[in-house]
């Protein structure tokens, strides 16, 4: 190397710039003492808490106890305990539960607004008592097995994709691809319902089934999201309430299924927020000069 | 005597060079030829462009190499890693090759050749133009190319200070393996208009491709307001790009049809009389390791306009450019700021003071330096290289070494089949020496 040490007193400060050819008395290879001193590690990491990431949790186990009490009315159905009068008894509970609930949490709701609902769901259901008859021999030619099968593998697709966070709190990432996934989720939980529906004996029990299941899986997270956001405290109760219910169903139900809900949800609740606790400490988040920049502006017109 | 040892006989690597036009491009003509001056050999290895297939000769008897390769995409050779070996073999053999110098992170024949170079003992030198982020996973998969090509290169080269910390920490080498040696201009072929232009009416140059990285979408916001708060300013935007729809879309809701002149593609050679109308360029890069344009644009005497990214504040001394952060707000707030230094420039002296600050020969002189580094380096056998791989990670390290280890078998199996002594050697051409003039007709000679 040219630069001897002898000159390094008199050389002038080293300046990190391009321009004007080698920098007297350093070399090429130089490397300054403020090197990669705009570097910053992990910015933008946000520390969690276990205790926070737990509550978070709640919303999912609270979902996947309204998937298992479903499953639960459809097996009874399916075995002719529950008959079509009941059940429909059971739709009409559930829509006036869900109408209470939306009236007593959403503040300003006008009685236009309750009337264009109602108009809705009229039209809904009786779109549906037309098509039941078509649900009902939709499947004839195909083998129960394979609907079943069928109905699993689309209920965890459903499940898979389901958007927990709420319907209303729309994420900055990614807004078309969660958005293409809510979609698959839903149509695949309708289609569920539609298969299991074809296997019942009368019309009747379909029109009730199809009505109980599409009830539960388009209002169902809109009122659990209105109630979370009424008040949080009731969220939990209701949520608790819920698993409650749910577990003394499936136990009365099966005991293994009993026991596979009980692991998922401590696996949900207390596992997995655990788990990402722990890994948090692994990640490694480099941001320097060298970051492209980002548009501050909506460039997605 | 001297001379004649010093003498190095260098072989370029690149998926990008002419006729494909680019910083990268330029960078490797430019500097082969300040190389070829300052007496040393030098040959260059691309993929074949179209019907361009095999052995060219270039302004000053550059030898091109174009291997019958395809590009596969964005001008890149489908990664093969060992198919490319007896070709690269041959030509290190014929021409006596002493230096290995790949050119960019994403070419794939540059890491190829490299990878071949080492294992039969080469000297290699990489040369990074572009910076990369960490988040992504294009960039996740791109860094571990890097650390696998850099793992065992003898030295580094970075076109700026940022981008030599960007590849430190993408590749983790010791930074003093790493030389920062920019780029440069031509600034003979960069020369200012002969006549002032008038100051009534300020001209305002973009020349980029009209892409997200380059800030296409910035100028949508910025060029609007310009005009609105200037109504003596006009735009000339030069470039073509997926973003040009949006570009025009603006100009017709604000209806400055008649303000902002839409040139599309501009050729290299054309680039300088679309500089020279203009008093002011502005670059709206979001991401940038040196950008040459600047350094075009500053030749020709034009004030620049620049986001603070990347390299781009080590391009200039500050009296030359004015940043700005890469937000609309600020851009414009640049934008006023040089409109009011326009009176106090002249772009006589601006022209002349780039000539001092850059130039392709200091270039060469400061990559000579480096390849004098690379051969004094220590010659190393394969089993003392390999726990330079088995560093690069759990499970990468293990398959780099694997992908090495096999590359050695091929190469002592190439050895036997068809030993060194049967390739032909070229013997050396000295070309007379030309002038200065010959340099600046670039890929025209062929």
């Amino acid at each position: 190397m040219e630069t001897g040490a002898n000159e390094t007193a008199h050389r002038p400060k080293w300046k990190k710039v391009a321009y004007g050819g080698m920098q007297p008395g350093y070399a090429d290879n130089y490397t300054d003492d403020s090197f990669l001193e705009e570097m910053v590690m992990n910015a933008n990491v946000v520390k969690r808490d276990l205790l926070k990431v737990m509550q978070d949790s709640v919303s999912i186990s609270q979902y996947l106890c309204i998937i298992a009490l479903v499953i639960c009315v459809w097996t009874y159905t399916l075995s002719l305990v529950i008959d079509e009068s009941s059940l429909l008894k059971l739709d009409i509970g559930l829509l006036a539960l869900g109408f209470l609930v939306l009236v007593l949490t959403t503040s300003p709701l006008s009685w236009e607004l309750l009337f264009k609902y109602f108009l809705n769901i009229s039209f809904f259901i009786s779109g549906l008592y037309i098509l039941a008859p078509i649900y009902h021999t939709l499947t004839r030619s195909i083998s129960s097995d394979s609907i079943w099968a069928l109905t699993v593998s689309l209920l965890l697709v459903h499940l898979f994709l389901h958007d927990y966070s709420g319907s209303n709190i729309s994420t900055s990432a990614s807004p078309n691809n969660l958005k293409l996934a809510n979609n698959i989720s839903l149509n695949a939980s309708i289609v569920a319902s539609v298969l299991v529906a074809s296997r019942l004996p009368s019309r009747l029990h379909v029109f009730a089934i199809m009505l109980f299941s599409l009830q539960v899986f388009l209002f169902a997270p809109l009122i659990t999201s209105c109630i979370r956001r009424y008040s949080l405290s009731l969220h939990f109760w209701f949520s608790f309430a819920l698993m409650g219910v749910t577990l003394s169903v499936m136990y009365q139900l099966h005991c293994m299924f009993f026991v596979l809900l009980l692991a998922l949800l401590v696996f949900v609740s207390v596992v997995c927020p655990y788990w990402l606790i722990r890994i948090q400490e692994y990640k490694f988040e480099i941001n320097g000069p060298w970051d492209e920049a980002k548009l501050c502006f909506d460039i997605s017109e | 005597m001297d001379k004649q040892q010093r003498r190095h006989r260098i072989l370029m690597v690149s998926d990008f060079f002419y006729p494909n036009f680019g910083g990268v491009e330029s960078h490797i003509y430019y500097l082969s030829q300040c190389l070829l001056k300052l007496g040393h050999k030098v040959v260059v290895m691309t993929h074949a462009y179209g019907q361009r297939s095999g052995v060219r000769y270039m302004t000053g008897g550059l030898k091109v190499y174009y291997v019958p390769w395809r590009a596969l995409i964005m001008q890149n050779t489908l990664p093969t890693f060992y198919f490319t070996l007896p070709i690269v073999r041959t030509i290190l053999v014929r021409e006596r090759i002493s230096v290995v110098h790949g050119h960019q992170a994403f070419s794939t024949l540059c890491h190829e050749a490299l990878m071949h170079a080492r294992t039969m003992g080469y000297k290699t030198v990489f040369t990074d133009h572009s910076l990369y982020g960490f988040a992504d996973v294009g960039s996740i998969h791109m860094n571990k190319v890097l650390q696998f090509t850099l793992a065992d290169i003898d030295q580094a080269i970075c076109v700026s200070h940022t981008s030599k910390e960007n590849t430190v920490l993408r590749s983790g080498i010791p930074p003093e393996k790493v030389f920062v040696v920019p780029n440069a201009v031509d600034t003979a072929m960069f020369t200012p208009s002969p006549n002032r232009l008038s100051c009534d009416e300020i001209v305002i140059v973009v020349i980029s491709r009209l892409v997200y990285r380059k800030g296409a979408d910035l100028l949508v916001e910025v060029i609007p307001e310009v005009c609105r708060l200037f109504p003596n300013v006009r735009f000339i935007v030069g470039g073509d790009g997926p973003k040009r729809v949006r570009l025009e879309e603006m100009r017709e809701k604000y209806s400055l049809q008649d303000r902002v002149e839409m040139l599309g593609a501009v050729q290299h050679a054309h680039v300088r009389s679309v500089l020279i109308s203009g008093h002011i360029f502005l670059n709206s890069s979001l991401t940038e390791a040196f950008c040459i344009a600047i350094l075009e644009a500053a030749s020709c005497g034009l004030l620049t306009v620049s986001t603070r990214v990347g390299g781009v504040p080590e391009v200039l001394p500050d009296d030359m450019i004015v940043l700005a952060e890469p937000a609309p707000s600020d851009m414009v707030r640049a934008v006023k700021k040089a409109i009011d230094m326009l009176p106090y420039i002249d772009p006589h002296a601006m022209h002349l003071r780039m000539k001092s600050l850059y130039s392709w020969h200091d270039v060469a002189r400061r990559t000579e330096i480096v390849y004098d580094h690379a051969l004094h380096s220590s010659n190393k056998n394969l089993l003392e290289r390999l726990p330079r791989y088995l560093r690069c990670g759990a499970w990468a390290g293990k398959l780099f070494c694997l992908v090495m280890l096999v590359n050695f078998l091929l190469w002592r199996f190439l050895e036997l089949w068809q030993p060194v002594e049967s390739i032909e050697e070229v013997p050396d051409i000295t070309f007379p020496l030309q002038n200065d003039e010959l340099m600046h007709d670039s890929a025209e000679v062929l």
